[in-house]
């Protein structure tokens, strides 16, 4: 009992700075939801309400039901784009780390000196000639540029090879032994004790592209096209203005199915974003 | 007992010279095999990173414009005029200021966190969730919320403010005001990271160390300073370098929430990028500015490897 009392005047300033920061973190999503369910004339209102006292579904349903605002539509392209590139890199970027981490073959050092270099440099270098070759290619405003510029993720390389040379080389060898190929030692030796550190790439690498903006922002045009987040600029260039719940509502619902997918997947995101950043320790 | 098991017993006796032809077999068997797992990466590699490096430093040589059918070679007449360009330099400021205030504000609320929450106090694995949370949001849901709580008429910080006796201010459209209402929004949406990859820190640090230290009579904020802190050094370097990269090529915010506004008080190097390209269509210009990009942030990197990897020598 006497401990106890202690421990929580000892941990006192850690608590309270804990409850400040999590008011902090949750307040504007909880404010943002909130006024959403307002009209507009209740949330141009000084002070600003925080509590929705006639709540309302009416932004929602404007949301979904106007002809320039494809929400659902973008969501899916959204999913669909970074889904199909999740696929890609982990297929592209798995078997390379793996000759990376245990195959030898002349010229190894130097290539993978030069991915360091290029890893060093910001992506936006490469972003003009990717999209002049996405135009010459007529891939601009199709999946095909929203997919394909990035599959060499240099850094999917990295993190798996990082993993993949933790692996005792002793299970390996008794594959070797009973006369599996290279293939057959990354197929069925490697792969199978590495889904923790797939899955977490994966996580990562989808969750990157489901939030870029820039890319997908210049590489598509028309309004069918259009990703998740470049949506939502489009909605707040165009209702901001006049319209803030209808704003407020795009946010929430772009807003909810990450809250999902992290409520699901919390512990592995959590494991999977330290992991990138220890090296893949 | 199979083939390879033969030859891994023959592998020893090459170096007198028996066998070779067997391991060379093998060794150009298994770079086949390397350079096939290799194939697909290598393409796109070579396609989307390594000749786009190449286009665009030869690009940037060009006078080369959408609209325009001729596209003479300029030599570095691009990177002259960027030199004496007002604007890339109003955004070059911008940006460091920007990076300079977001790292360090990220920095010590993200270490801060982590501290906090590696206590043994119930319920710390739901603030870790919770706090790291806003990382997973996109640009434009953070743009979009935080421009509203921003707004001057009917913010909420301006409300929580006015009971400090404050008159509503303009924070968007105030030239002096507008980066430091970017860095917060960023803060709030960037500490993450840096909070999960400090509390592995924190974590990796041997229980023993803190004991001795106790024995020899430190207390709270001694052991802080003299065990947590200095053995963070590492984890400090990563999350700064990391920070820097990362917020050096801000583009989404000022995009969505001022569009470079109040006049070009909030351009940044990246959006600044994107308008010479996609506004004023000059992909030749374009080019020079990403790869002066380039150069800044390489000597950034350097610099900080430098400085801070210099004081962690013990």
């Amino acid at each position: 009992m006497k401990t106890t009392h202690s421990n929580f005047y000892r941990h006192f300033g850690t608590r309270l700075f804990l409850l400040v920061m999590a008011i902090f973190v949750s307040f504007p999503l909880v404010f943002a939801f909130s006024q959403s369910l307002m009209t507009n004339q209740q949330v141009n209102r000084w002070p600003p309400p925080i509590i929705p006292l006639s709540p309302t579904l009416s932004s929602f349903y404007t949301l979904f039901t106007q002809p320039d605002l494809k929400l659902v539509l973008w969501l899916r392209n959204s999913i669909f784009a970074a889904s199909s590139y999740t696929f890609v890199v982990l297929i592209i970027c798995a078997p390379a780390a793996y000759a990376f981490a245990r195959l030898h073959f002349p010229g190894k050092k130097a290539l993978f000196g030069l991915l360091l270099v290029t890893v060093m440099l910001p992506s936006q270098v490469t972003l003009i000639p990717n999209f002049l070759l996405m135009k010459d290619l007529k891939f601009l405003d199709t999946f095909h540029a929203l997919i394909w510029p990035g599959a060499a993720n240099v850094f999917g390389v990295f993190l798996l090879r990082q993993f993949f040379m933790q692996i005792p080389r002793e299970l390996e060898e008794a594959a070797i032994l009973d006369g599996a190929s290279f293939w057959g030692r990354f197929w069925y030796v490697t792969l199978p004790l590495s889904t923790n550190a797939l899955t977490a790439l994966g996580i990562l690498v989808f969750l990157g592209h489901y939030n870029d903006l820039l890319w997908p922002f210049i590489v598509t045009n028309s309004i069918d096209m259009r990703t998740l987040p470049v949506g939502l600029q489009i909605l707040n260039s165009s209702y901001a203005g006049q319209y803030r719940p209808l704003v407020l509502a795009g946010a929430v619902f772009a807003t909810v199915p990450i809250m999902v997918f992290y409520i699901i997947f919390q512990r592995r995101i959590i494991q999977g974003v330290t992991m990138s950043g220890m090296g893949g320790r | 007992m199979s083939t390879t098991g033969r030859v891994r017993t023959s592998g020893s006796l090459n170096r007198d010279g028996i066998h070779v032809p067997v391991i060379l077999r093998l060794r150009t068997r298994e770079a086949i095999a390397a350079y096939i797992f290799l194939a697909p990466f290598l393409i796109f590699f070579s396609i989307f990173v390594l000749r786009a490096v190449f286009t665009a430093m030869n690009l940037s040589l060009y006078d080369w414009q959408i609209l325009k059918p001729k596209r003479p070679f300029v030599g570095l007449a691009n990177y002259r005029e960027l030199l004496g360009d007002e604007v890339w330099w109003i955004a070059v400021k911008n940006t460091i200021v920007f990076t300079f205030m977001t790292v360090s504000g990220t920095t010590v609320l993200a270490l801060s966190a982590a501290i906090a929450v590696t206590k043994p106090i119930k319920g710390h694995g739901f603030y870790r969730v919770l706090l790291y949370m806003p990382a997973l949001l996109s640009v434009g849901v953070v743009g979009l919320t935080w421009s509203w709580l921003l707004s001057t008429q009917f913010g909420i910080i301006n409300y929580g403010l006015s009971f400090l006796g404050l008159n509503p201010i303009n924070w968007l459209g105030n030239a002096e005001l507008v980066l430091p209402a970017l860095v917060l929004t960023t803060i709030w949406w960037g500490f993450g990271f840096p909070m999960l990859i400090f509390i592995a820190g924190i974590q990796g640090i041997p229980e023993i160390l803190y004991e001795a230290a106790r024995i020899d009579g430190a207390v709270g904020r001694q052991l802080f300073f003299s065990i947590t802190l200095p053995l963070l050094r590492p984890t400090m370097l990563f999350v700064t370098v990391t920070g820097v990269i990362a917020h050096f090529q801000v583009f989404g915010q000022p995009f969505i929430m001022t569009n470079g506004g109040p006049g070009r008080a909030s351009y940044t190097v990246i959006f600044y990028l994107y308008e010479i390209a996609w506004r004023a269509f000059r992909m030749g210009y374009g080019s020079a500015v990403a790869v002066a990009l380039a150069v800044i942030m390489a000597f950034f990197t350097i610099v900080q490897f430098k400085f801070i990897g210099q004081q962690f020598e013990y």
